[in-house]
């Protein structure tokens, strides 16, 4: 709730608001960073005129429209003590935003901001939950803490049509591309780690990667 | 008598018994109709359940929860999830709606090849054993919607028939089918509507028919029947007459799952014609006994009617006979008459010109004997009396010439503009020179000219004669009246003279030939004047008639056709 105070408009930009968190979440002292492009599937959708995704499938594959790619550094790094709440909202009749990327452990409200009922609900495996219908006004904001990771599939049963995702990341270090796959993840621990893209639920790219303290690297995926 | 009585007696029976054999058919065409709308209004309601379980199955197939399961790798949450979803399809339901037509008796998905997936167990997807569930399952999965039944025992030697509707669940995703969802309901054919009485439903499947109606071996029977039309006929559907029970009935089939996967399905409806046949023998009873009572009814009343009508008939007969003999006497009298026209005609003919040269002969030597000299005066009285016979006969002769060449349509006039006043006063001046004319004033009253159209010589008769019958009839010292005037289109000549009127029974024979008025019997003449100006007159497109005869006058009216200017000679105007 915090973080809406504070960034009210920037909560509508994930690729911001995810820089931000991860920044926050960075402890002092690191100092690597890797900058990059993944190369994302091409498009044939209009353009987004409010610049949000929407899920859709091409080929069995949830993925988001227009593409983006969620860019982790996979590896042991230290609990994180304290995780930011995040929201996903209810509004008109869509998930805001449609695609999230969380770390483990994260708990996310969903706020219904429509005049109708939604019911939320997942049977992925790596999160089963029912919110059940609930209207705008609904105190406290329902909400789920992911504790695994995997991809969540988010529906509503009132509104068959309506799709959001969750990807429950094990690691405190990513971040959502641009539309053109350009991405920087910042303040990153040296060492040996991999790094995977997420671009559908059936596609994760990675490529190994050494980080030396106080360098650039620049990784192309693939 | 007898064969009359035989063959009205055949004809009726006959009659009668086609009509009832018409009635028989018309009474099983309307049963037949009958049935066939009793079928209508089950297919109707069969239609109507169809489409409300097909939208209860469209409406499950979209639920997000199933959908989730199928897709989002949650299998095990299926038949879960589904146990929520179709809770209200499976329980008993209302308990006013028919008994159990909606109501689901189990479920089974398919995936996305059409093989089941089996439940975890418990009952609450229904019961099913293995081999019944195997059934469940497709080759493949159409779009379409699949009407399938199955055999399922529902207890130790009972089976029944169940209605599967298995629809295609079609990610809202990828748009493609990633599995079925298969429900059982209670068949509308077996109790799902009341059936009505006497009618018994039921379905065949894989060569057996399924009846609760009916008993085992009833059922094994229609079923072989069933399966063997179905073999040679129209395997849409069609009907049978069969047996049932010793009793004759009617089987109408009918496929019930077109277009499906599943096995062939027939409903079968069985309707019993024992009420037609009761219905059919009693109309041919009753037909026959009023057949009969009809019949028996027609004699006598045709005996009593016979008797009473025979006399008048007899005396009609014997007057009829009379009639003929009497027709054939007036027809061989008319033929007579006919022939003796006939001859009249010819003999004018030929008379007048035989008789002419001799009457010319005969004048000639009585005018030769009144030259000599030493006759006695009584007898040139004779003779003179005798020259004067012979211009009489002459005349006649010259009439009945005239007369035979108007009744033979020989005689045609060449008409044209006559003078008819220079006619009146040529026959006046006539008149006056005559040498016995007795003393008699004549009044005229015409114009100077008065044009008709005719031919000369023939008008001037009519007008003569007329002239001289005018003072021939008329009494010493009477008076004769001539007029002649134009009247539209005609032109009239009145003749009328004094003297004693013409008896009323005798008018109307006096333009008939060789008629001679009674009043004048002391009269010269020979019955031929007026009847030759009749015909005179009418071939001139003209009549003649008496228009009066009493006390004070008798007048005769001449109509002629006003002549046509163009055929006026000029000389004949001046």
């Amino acid at each position: 709730m915090a973080a809406k105070l504070l960034f009210p408009m920037k909560f509508r930009h994930p690729l911001t608001f995810l820089l931000l968190a991860a920044a926050l979440a960075e402890h002092a002292g690191a100092q690597a960073v890797i900058e990059g492009r993944v190369e994302l599937p091409k498009t044939h959708s209009a353009p987004v005129m409010i610049k949000r995704y929407e899920i859709v499938t091409k080929g069995g594959a949830l993925a988001p429209n227009p593409p983006v790619a969620v860019v982790y550094l996979e590896g042991l790094f230290p609990q994180t003590s304290s995780l930011p709440v995040q929201q996903i909202l209810q509004t008109n009749f869509a998930f805001v935003p449609a695609l999230l990327a969380v770390q483990v452990g994260a708990k996310v409200e969903f706020p219904n901001l429509d005049n109708t009922f939604h019911n939320i609900f997942s049977f992925s495996p790596s999160k089963r939950f029912d919110l059940g219908r609930y209207r705008p006004d609904e105190k406290p904001v329902p909400s789920q803490v992911f504790d695994k990771p995997g991809l969540v599939t988010l529906r509503c049963d009132i509104h068959e049509h309506m799709r959001g995702l969750i990807l429950v990341l094990d690691t405190p270090h990513f971040v959502i591309s641009d539309t053109d796959g350009q991405f920087s993840l910042t303040n990153l621990p040296p060492g040996h780690y991999t790094l995977k893209a997420w671009i559908s639920s059936k596609t994760t790219l990675e490529v190994p990667v050494e980080l030396r303290t106080n360098t650039t690297l620049h990784v192309n995926i693939p | 008598m007898m064969v009359m009585v035989l063959l009205v007696s055949a004809i009726t029976g006959l009659g009668l018994y086609l009509a009832q054999r018409n009635l028989a058919a018309t009474v099983e065409n309307h049963l037949q109709r009958e049935f066939q709308s009793r079928l209508e209004a089950l297919r109707g309601v069969q239609e109507v359940r169809d489409a409300a379980l097909t939208e209860i199955c469209r409406t499950l197939v979209r639920k997000p929860r199933i959908h989730a399961a199928l897709e989002d790798n949650a299998l095990d949450l299926l038949y879960p999830t589904a146990k929520d979803e179709l809770r209200d399809v499976m329980s008993p339901g209302d308990p006013q709606s028919p008994k159990g037509a909606l109501q689901g008796l189990f479920y089974r998905f398919l995936d996305h090849r059409g093989a089941v997936i089996s439940p975890p167990g418990g009952p609450d997807a229904g019961e099913l054993r293995a081999e019944e569930e195997a059934q469940l399952g497709l080759r493949g999965l159409p779009r379409e919607q699949q009407l399938g039944y199955l055999l399922r025992k529902t207890g130790k030697a009972r089976e029944e028939i169940t209605e599967v509707i298995a629809m295609t669940i079609i990610s809202t995703d990828t748009d493609g089918a990633i599995a079925a969802l298969a429900i059982g309901f209670k068949p509308v054919e077996l109790g799902g509507v009341p059936a009505e009485q006497g009618i018994r439903n039921g379905i065949w499947l894989n060569g057996r028919l399924h009846s609760p109606a009916l008993a085992e071996p009833a059922q094994a029977v229609l079923g072989n029947e069933v399966t063997r039309a179905l073999a040679t006929a129209d395997r849409a559907g069609g009907r049978i007459a069969i047996e049932v029970e010793g009793a004759p009935h009617l089987l109408f089939y009918r496929q019930i799952n077109p277009d499906s996967l599943y096995p062939r399905a027939y409903g079968v409806s069985i309707f019993p014609l024992t009420d037609l046949l009761a219905r059919q023998r009693q109309l041919r009873w009753r037909a026959f006994g009023a057949s009969a009572l009809m019949l028996f009814g027609g004699l006598a009343a045709s005996q009593f009617f016979s008797r009473r009508l025979s006399m008048p008939v007899e005396r009609l007969a014997v007057d009829s006979e009379e009639n003929r003999l009497q027709r054939a006497r007036a027809e061989a009298a008319l033929e007579l008459t006919n022939e003796g026209l006939q001859r009249a005609i010819r003999f004018s003919a030929d008379a007048s010109h035989q008789l002419k040269t001799p009457v010319t002969v005969l004048r000639a030597g009585l005018e030769e004997l009144l030259t000599r000299e030493n006759l006695a005066p009584e007898v040139r009285d004779e003779i003179s009396e005798l020259v004067h016979q012979t211009f009489r006969l002459a005349s006649v002769i010259e009439d009945l010439l005239l007369l035979s060449r108007a009744d033979a349509g020989r005689l045609q006039l060449n008409l044209s503009a006559v003078n008819l006043s220079q006619l009146i006063e040529a026959g006046l001046d006539d008149l006056g020179a005559l040498p016995d004319a007795p003393i008699l004033a004549v009044e005229t009253n015409f114009p100077a000219t008065l044009h008709i159209a005719g031919e000369k010589r023939y008008s001037a008769i009519i007008v003569q004669n007329l002239l001289e019958n005018a003072r021939k009839y008329n009494r010493p010292g009477g008076r004769i009246r001539v007029t002649a005037r134009e009247e539209g289109r005609s032109v009239l000549l009145t003749v009328a003279n004094t003297g004693r009127p013409i008896p009323t029974a005798v008018q109307e024979h006096i333009f008939e030939r060789f008629h001679r008025g009674s009043v004048g019997e002391n009269v010269p003449g020979h019955g031929l004047g007026l009847n030759l100006a009749r015909e005179l007159a009418r071939l001139h497109g003209g009549d003649l008639r008496m228009v009066r005869s009493d006390a004070a006058w008798t007048e005769f009216e001449a109509r002629f056709c006003v002549a046509a200017p163009t055929s006026i000679p000029a000389s004949s105007i001046a």
